[in-house]
């Protein structure tokens, strides 16, 4: 079971093939936030601007405590009522995470571990077969496990790939953003997804 | 003749007295749309050097000619102060007053004018200085309050705290500076004026990012552009080219992807677009009107983010001025 769950993880993370082969076979490029060992601890926070941490006037039919996710808008709103939400920048999926809907938090790792799949380490084999939980997994801080997909929403030890489009479809806080969240949402916390329209 | 005389006669008295008809034809003929603007409020109507116009109003006047010419720049532009705007739309000087005007009945009863749509939500707030993490209007208990005299944000300030059974300590000042003075030597705790202004005068602080615009509006100040009574056919127009920018947002379609919007098979967005429904002729222009506004100016969202949001100085939030389906209250009817 445990293995099953670290597949799902890993599937989150980027498919990262470096673009850049085939020019310079010799140099493997990672994408952001496939930065294995780099270290960003439970204190990492985006001190300005608009991902930074803040509360903002959201008008929303949603009890407090649900948790809305606008992918177009690279933010995550936790509904605080009154008219206010606690709204966070986030990293999302690159291609999208192509349905919208409702899930609910179904499970909470702190520090969770992360063991690449087959079809990942094919694609990328510097990658490591199993990495431990901590300060330098890309997975970061903390885990919320939506539903019963493959998605989450997880912290990251590259904070500069909040507000873009990278991952493979899970959404990413730095780890002090991931922390606060993971200790306002308890399990089964409704978690609804929007995607920007489609033409 | 008699013919012609008799069924001018009769067209006059089925539009009930309509002094001006046929307001959309004499602006083809005469190649622009007189548009009525501010002589200048940042983010809204700004001047540069060289006499071009920029601003959130300004851009609504480049989508109407794009929506007639399929060219934004078939504007002229006349720039009024508060006094003579409305006047200047009745003479019949101005085809639509595009001017931070509050959309009220006494204007639309006794003006003989016609707001078209809402398009940006304005209402009384307050600014803060030295109140970091405070996140409410409701927290502004005992709070030292500046506020200019004779304007309504001073009529509603007593209203407000007594209905939310808060005191505070009001300062009746003459003028903004004297305001955002007392507001920097801490005469006062908080600004309240409505809250465009407010986001253009914390540019003018020395540190803006100290000072707070609390999200709460206490007031409805919608803005919008307007028309005058007398034609229908133009009012519609005016109406569905500001509906049209709206739509655009809600339905993904940019200045950006206008070519994909076009060869899209959603009958949403093929309505939007014109391939669909053939409304854009019965409003008297080209089906494809929405998409020649967007791809000109952009979709109300880029509108927004260009002239008053992240993207300019002012850094405005959507707030209640994000769509109805993502957190505010901009709601444009459906283009079907």
């Amino acid at each position: 079971m445990k293995a099953m769950w670290a597949l799902l993880a890993a599937l989150c993370l980027i498919p990262a093939v470096a673009r850049a082969d085939e020019a310079s076979p010799k140099v493997i490029s990672l994408d952001d936030g496939d930065q294995l060992g780099r270290v960003s601890d439970e204190a990492t926070e985006i001190d300005d601007g608009p991902y930074k941490r803040q509360v903002v006037f959201y008008r929303t039919n949603y009890a407090p405590g649900t948790i809305v996710i606008s992918t177009q808008e690279r933010f995550l709103y936790l509904v605080l009522g009154n008219n206010r939400a606690l709204r966070y920048g986030i990293g999302v999926g690159r291609q999208g995470f192509q349905w919208s809907g409702m899930v609910t938090i179904t499970r909470k790792t702190a520090w969770p571990d992360w063991t690449p799949p087959p079809e990942m380490i094919a694609r990328q084999p510097y990658l490591p077969r199993f990495m431990a939980g901590g300060p330098g997994n890309p997975l970061g801080a903390r885990a919320l496990y939506l539903g019963a997909t493959v998605y989450r929403i997880h912290g990251t030890n590259a904070p500069e790939t909040i507000g873009t489009a990278v991952s493979s479809g899970c959404f990413r806080l730095v780890n002090g953003d991931v922390v606060d969240l993971f200790d306002r949402t308890p399990i089964g916390t409704k978690v609804v997804i929007r995607q920007a329209p489609e033409l | 003749m008699w013919a012609k005389g008799l069924a001018a006669l009769l067209g006059a008295a089925l539009a009930c007295g309509a002094a001006e008809a046929g307001t959309l034809d004499k602006i083809k003929a005469r190649g622009t749309i007189a548009c009525g603007v501010s002589t200048g409020l940042p983010g809204f109507s700004d001047r540069d050097a060289k006499g071009g116009w920029s601003g959130f109003d300004v851009d609504f006047c480049r989508a109407l000619a794009a929506a007639v010419f399929n060219d934004p720049s078939k504007v002229a532009y006349t720039p009024l102060v508060a006094d003579e705007r409305f006047e200047a739309l009745k003479s019949g000087q101005i085809d639509v007053l595009s001017r931070n005007s509050t959309w009220t009945i006494e204007r639309e009863a006794t003006l003989g004018l016609l707001f078209t749509a809402i398009l940006y939500h304005d209402g009384q707030g307050f600014l803060v200085l030295r109140h970091p993490g405070m996140t409410s209007a409701l927290e502004l208990d005992k709070a030292k309050v500046c506020v200019q005299k004779g304007t309504t944000s001073e009529q509603n300030l007593p209203d407000f705290f007594k209905y939310n059974s808060m005191t505070y300590e009001p300062h009746v000042v003459e003028t903004v500076e004297a305001a955002m003075k007392g507001l920097q030597d801490g005469t006062c705790d908080v600004f309240t004026a409505d809250q465009s202004a407010l986001y253009a005068e914390r540019t003018e602080l020395a540190k803006p990012a100290e000072a707070i615009i609390l999200p709460d509006v206490i007031s409805k100040e919608p803005l919008g552009p307007v028309v005058r009574n007398d034609d229908v056919a133009w009012f519609n127009l005016v109406k569905w080219v500001a509906f049209g920018l709206i739509d655009a947002e809600e339905l993904g379609v940019n200045s950006q992807n206008t070519d994909k919007a076009l060869a899209s098979t959603k009958p949403e967005i093929k309505r939007l677009t014109g391939a669909e429904g053939g409304f854009g002729k019965a409003l008297g222009v080209d089906d494809a009107f929405v998409v020649h506004a967007v791809k000109a100016v952009g979709n109300y969202d880029e509108i927004f983010q260009r002239n008053l949001g992240a993207a300019s100085k002012l850094a405005i939030p959507r707030g209640l001025n994000q769509l109805w389906s993502a957190g505010g209250v901009l709601y444009a009817p459906p283009m079907r």
